[in-house]
Parts: C-alpha cells; structure tokens; sequence
C-alpha cells in the first residue's frame, strides 16, 4: 500500500480515529474513565442527541436543514408532560409525543415542498413558532414528571438502559432505510442534484417532504428520551438542540452540501464523541472555561481533516493534463 | 358563490394551517414582537402615568414571577404598562426600548439580556430624559446612567453554603463537595460561583470540592454532569447548585446513583440552591433540601418601581440597590415561607 492510500484510509475513517484517540487520552487520565459502567453513561447521556442527530442527517443529505428540532423536543414533551398530570397513561402520552413530532414535520414539509420557501427560513418559523407556543402551553412553569418517567429511563432490558435501546433501535431503522431501501437511495441522489434526480424519475418533492417527517418524529423521540433523565420540562428544554444535532452529523461526516454522510458509522460516532469529550472533562474535573474550548478544537479538527479528505480526493481525481512541448 | 364554498376553494388545507399558525404565533406571543403591547389600568384624575417593562425572557419561573411582581406593584400605583419580551435577542430589546422612547414613556423597567449590550438603550433613554431601572441584572461600566436592583448573588450563596457547611462540620466527617455553576457569561452565576468558594475557602479541613459542573443553564447538560462526576466520585456528600430550577435533573441523577435520602437518614447529602422556586420550596417541605437563598422578587419588585418613581421626581437614588435576600433552611422554614416566592407561585 502506498503512502498516499494510507493517508486516504486514515483520513476516511476521521471521527474513528479522533474518537480511539479520546478515549486512549481520557483513559490514561482516569481510571474511571474506561470502566464499563462509565461507558454506558456515555451512551445513555448522547441517545438523545444521536436520535435528533439521525433525524437531522436524512436533512442534511437532501442539502436542507431542521432548525425546528429543539422545539419540537419542547411542544413534544409539553404535550406529553401536561397529558400525565391529566392522568393519560405513560403509552399514551409518548404516542401524543410522536404525533406533536409527525405534525411539525409534516408542516415544515408543506411548507418547504408546496411553497417552495427556503428550509432555513420554514424551520426557523416553526423554531419560534414552538417555542412561544410550548411556553404558553406550560405558561413558563416547569413540569417536574412523577417518578414513572426517570424510572423509565433507568430501566434496563436484559441489562442495557432503555434510552440506548430506544436510540439502536431509531439507529437500526434509519441505517436499513438509508443503506437498504430505495428510498435511501433516492434521498443521496436528491441530495447529489435534484435536477438530475427528477430527470431520472425520482419524485423530489416527495423525499424532501418524507426526510422533514422523519427529522420531527425523530426529534420527538429524543425530546421524550431526553425526559426520562431530566425528569422536568423545563422552559428551556430543548434549547439550541438543532446545533449539537447539526454538529453530530457534521462530525460524522455529513455534507451541509447534502448527498454525502452516513448515520452509522458517521453521526452516531459524531455524537457520542461530543458527549465522550464533555464526560472526560468532568470525570477529570477540568476547569470549565476549558469545556467550550476543548469540545470547538475537537470538532474544528475533525472537520479540517475531513475537508482535506475531500479536497484530496478531488486533486486524485483530477485528469492530468499532458503538455506537448512546443516545436 | 357561498361564502364558505368561497373560502374552502380559497384557502387550501396548507394556506389554512399556514395562517391559523401564524394566527395562534401572533395571539400566544404577541408579546415577542418588537411593538410593545400595551395593558390600560384604570384610573382619572391626574394624568396616568405610562412604564415600558421590557424583558429580556420569560424562560424561567424566576421572570415570570418578577414581571408579574412587577406589575402588580404599577397597578397599585394606577400607572399603565407597556410590556416587550425580547426572546433573549439584544438587538430586538434594544428596537423595543427605543420603541419605549419614540411614544414617550414615563420611565422604563428593564431586564438586560446582559451587561454590556444594554449600554446603548440606555443611553437612548438618557437622551430622552427618560429614567429607567434595571431588575436583577445591572449594566456594565460607562457613562450611562441606570439604577438597578439586584440579588446579592456573592453574599446570598456565601450565605446559603456557609450554612450547609454547617451541617456538614455537625457530622464530624470530612465531606467531598460538587457544585452546579450555571453560565459561566452570565454575570450572576459567577457571583454564586464565586460566593460557593469564598464559603468553602478556609473550610478546606472539611470540604473538598472534587467537581466543578458546567451547566449553562441547560437541564440535560446538568444532568449528564452530575451522573458523571458521581461516577468520577461516588462518595460525594455535598451538591450545591446555582439555581433551584436545575433541582429535577440534579434528583434524577442522584436517585439513578441511589443517593438522594432524607435528612437524618443515612447517606443524605447535603444539598443547597439558589432562588426559592417552587420546586426547591416542595424538596424543602419533603426534607430533601438543607437550603437555599432566596431571591426577595417581592422586595426587589417594589424597589424597582419605587426607584423609578424616586428617579422621576428627581430625588438621588443609588446606583445599585442590593436586595440582601435570605437563607430558608429546615430550621427557618414555617417563618419564612411567606416570603419565599416558589411557596407562593405553587399554591
């Protein structure tokens, strides 16, 4: 193999790398670190962020984005919350969740198909529009859950917490749908250029209104997740989730540009990462003007070498063109 | 054409949605808009007067109350309210106090977003000759001139931790403390950071402090930390937040870790907040919480109002009136409930 493969395989598998290299560095810190049970703290505490990440990811491959994710989280689990102080059964409430999470999709999705207004301005519409309208829903007070919830979310099935099954089981599903299934196929082609995609026959407008569903169910999803460690919904929850989501993905691997990006290895390993570097720095009790600081150099990194990855590949890819010398 | 046949044909499901969205967003957050609303108390006789009151949010109990304590107090006094939230956006507070401005209002009540970008709407409001008073957050230096009205953040928490030491040194154990600090740009969690550790300085013997817990005001983030630093140190005995409202994700974890008991029971670790909300009032009723300061919305409402009425009449007020708040603890609780505004908010 020579050098420059070498180079392509290294700077192909970035976030893998970045993330052994984290884990060797905090482990070598702390003792605490690798142990076992730590770990699954570490996979608990980001199965909220890497559902909403998977949502968003279906987004950004069609070169659109989800700024709404956070307030969806919040209507979503507002909903919820006010339904178990009625006294609706738990099941009941997280299928209210997940409709809250359909019918924000479903309107971001009319909006931008139908109306062909831009992505970024729809879902910043409906980020305000699900913040003012959670805050009146809970007239800004919080809602501390009955102990149901957190019991919830510290059950464990055949020993793995239940948030990290509710997270591999959103992470199976969408890995199939984008890797397996026609649609997957259809949303990278969409993403690639969607004129060429309807040339071939793929019905655009319906890919972006499906991945726009997807983004708020799963953003509903990982609101109610995110409830079960809480314990509270809070005025604030859900609060700028849209950029931890975007930077999941970003880190994985995803292209802002759409058409490139995978859910497993890529945003799942971007957002266990962040949370990986945020869990490092407490259990070495850092100080915590450094947090912001460590967690930007990581993910600036990451990015720069997937930049260059791709600016590589590109130079590879270029003809040489021969000049003929000059007679 | 019928009218309702009119209207269906018009208006297709997406345009209908469309527009009862945007309906219920104007009707349920009116108050986020850049024009202030504005709210008549009735009155005659002598000319009524007019207040802006402009929030920088309303996202935590602690504004609510504050805003309603406030205009409680204008209403008492017959005076009519403007109201802005500005959403945590400076610039739309800075457009909703010139606002305030350009229709000539009496005096102006402000939350700042923070210390320094509120200079120019005071400035603003200088120009005018317009008083205005700052509630709980004061401005930066410059040559702006404002009154303001805030919690003692240092004292208070100094105050409040000196006290769970205290309770600590009653055990006759060395203790390993966390504490919860919110963000680290907001002027007032610093002042309760730095109140925690000049409680803590010269108490080294009994507490040492194995964790320090960014939070940035975020539930999740707080909770992610906390599970993590009991994972770091299990025999934490000692958890201070700097604000009650992170209270449900710090119980959730130490109930996840087994280590949220009563006083008196065994393994109970001392716990204390800052703020007095509903919830910290309901751990404090069940016997969880050792204490917390408490911010006197009450006082500070009326010192607000008051200032601004002093400034208005021309009469010197000081630049910084400090609402010295208090400490409610197991041992105080029956007296000074009354005055805790989380015990009010909940009945």
């Amino acid at each position: 193999m020579t050098l420059q493969k070498l180079i392509l395989v290294a700077l192909r598998y970035t976030t893998l790398l970045l993330f052994g290299a984290v884990f060797l560095v905090f482990g070598s810190l702390s003792s605490k670190f690798l142990e076992p049970v730590n770990v699954v703290n570490i996979l608990t505490q980001s199965s909220s962020t890497a559902i909403v990440a998977i949502g968003m990811t279906f987004v950004l491959l069609t070169a659109g984005v989800d700024l709404s994710v956070g307030s969806i989280m919040f209507v979503a689990v507002a909903v919820a919350g006010k339904m178990i102080f009625t006294g609706y059964s738990l099941g009941l409430s997280i299928c209210a969740a997940l409709c809250v999470g359909f019918v924000f999709g479903r309107l971001n999705s009319i909006l931008i198909v139908r109306f062909r207004i831009m992505p970024f301005i729809v879902t910043l519409g409906t980020l305000y529009f699900g913040r003012g309208f959670g805050l009146w829903l809970t007239e800004t007070r919080a809602m501390n859950m009955p102990d149901a919830v957190t019991q919830l979310g510290a059950a464990r099935i055949a020993g793995i917490p239940i948030p990290i099954l509710i997270f591999l089981s959103v992470l199976a599903a969408g890995h199939f749908v984008l890797t397996q299934t026609p649609l997957g196929r259809q949303i990278y082609a969409v993403g690639n250029d969607p004129e060429a995609a309807r040339k071939a026959g793929i019905r655009v407008n319906r890919i972006l209104g499906v991945v726009y569903v997807l983004s708020g169910v799963c953003a509903a999803i990982g609101g109610f997740v995110a409830l079960t460690q809480t314990g509270a919904v809070s005025p604030t929850f859900g609060n700028q989730k849209e950029f931890s989501a975007i930077a999941a993905a970003v880190l994985g691997g995803t292209s802002l540009f759409g058409g490139r990006g995978t859910i497993f290895p890529g945003t799942v390993l971007g957002a266990v990462l962040i949370q990986t570097v945020e869990n490092g720095l407490v259990i070495l009790n850092v100080d915590p003007y450094l947090y912001p600081l460590v967690t930007s150099a990581v993910i600036f990194l990451a990015v720069l070498i997937d930049t260059t990855r791709t600016n590589l590949l590109e130079k590879l890819g270029r003809r040489p063109i021969r000049v003929e010398p000059v007679r | 054409m019928p009218h309702a046949q009119f209207m269906k044909r018009l208006l297709p499901i997406p345009i209908s949605i469309t527009l009862a969205s945007l309906f219920v967003a104007m009707w349920t957050a009116g108050c986020g808009s850049n024009s202030p609303t504005t709210q008549e108390a009735s009155g005659q006789g002598e000319k009524q007067l007019t207040v802006g009151v402009a929030f920088e949010t309303l996202q935590t109990e602690y504004w609510v109350a504050g805003f309603e304590a406030i205009k409680e107090q204008l209403a008492k006094r017959n005076i009519k309210v403007l109201e802005a939230i500005a959403n945590s956006d400076s610039n739309r507070q800075f457009e909703q106090i010139q606002t305030f401005v350009t229709r000539g209002v009496d005096g102006i009540i402000m939350v700042p977003k923070d210390a320094k970008t509120c200079i120019p709407s005071i400035r603003a409001a200088n120009s005018a000759g317009i008083p205005i008073v700052l509630f709980n957050r004061p401005a930066g230096e410059s040559d702006a001139k404002s009154v303001a009205v805030q919690a003692d953040n240092f004292k208070l928490s100094k105050e409040t931790v000196a006290f769970m030491i205290e309770q600590a040194r009653k055990t006759g154990t060395k203790h390993k403390a966390m504490v919860i600090m919110g963000d680290l740009g907001d002027i007032n969690a610093i002042g309760r950071r730095d109140g925690f550790d000049a409680a803590v300085k010269g108490n080294e013997d009994l507490i040492e402090v194995v964790s320090r817990v960014p939070s940035e005001w975020n539930q999740e983030k707080a909770q992610a930390g906390v599970v993590n630093a009991l994972q770091a140190h299990p025999d934490i005995s000692f958890i201070f937040t700097s604000s009650d409202f992170l209270f449900p994700s710090i119980v959730s974890a130490m109930k996840t870790a087994g280590k949220y008991k009563k006083i008196g029971e065994p393994g109970h670790v001392i716990l204390g907040g800052f703020d007095g909300d509903a919830t910290a009032y309901q751990m404090m009723k069940d016997g969880y919480l050792d204490a917390t300061g408490v911010q006197d919305v009450y006082f500070e409402a009326e010192a607000t109002v008051q200032a601004l009425l002093d400034l208005r009449g021309g009469k010197d007020v000081p630049t910084l009136i400090q609402d010295p708040g208090f400490v409610i603890h197991q041992g105080n609780m029956d007296e000074m409930t009354p005055k805790m505004w989380g015990a009010n908010i909940r009945k």
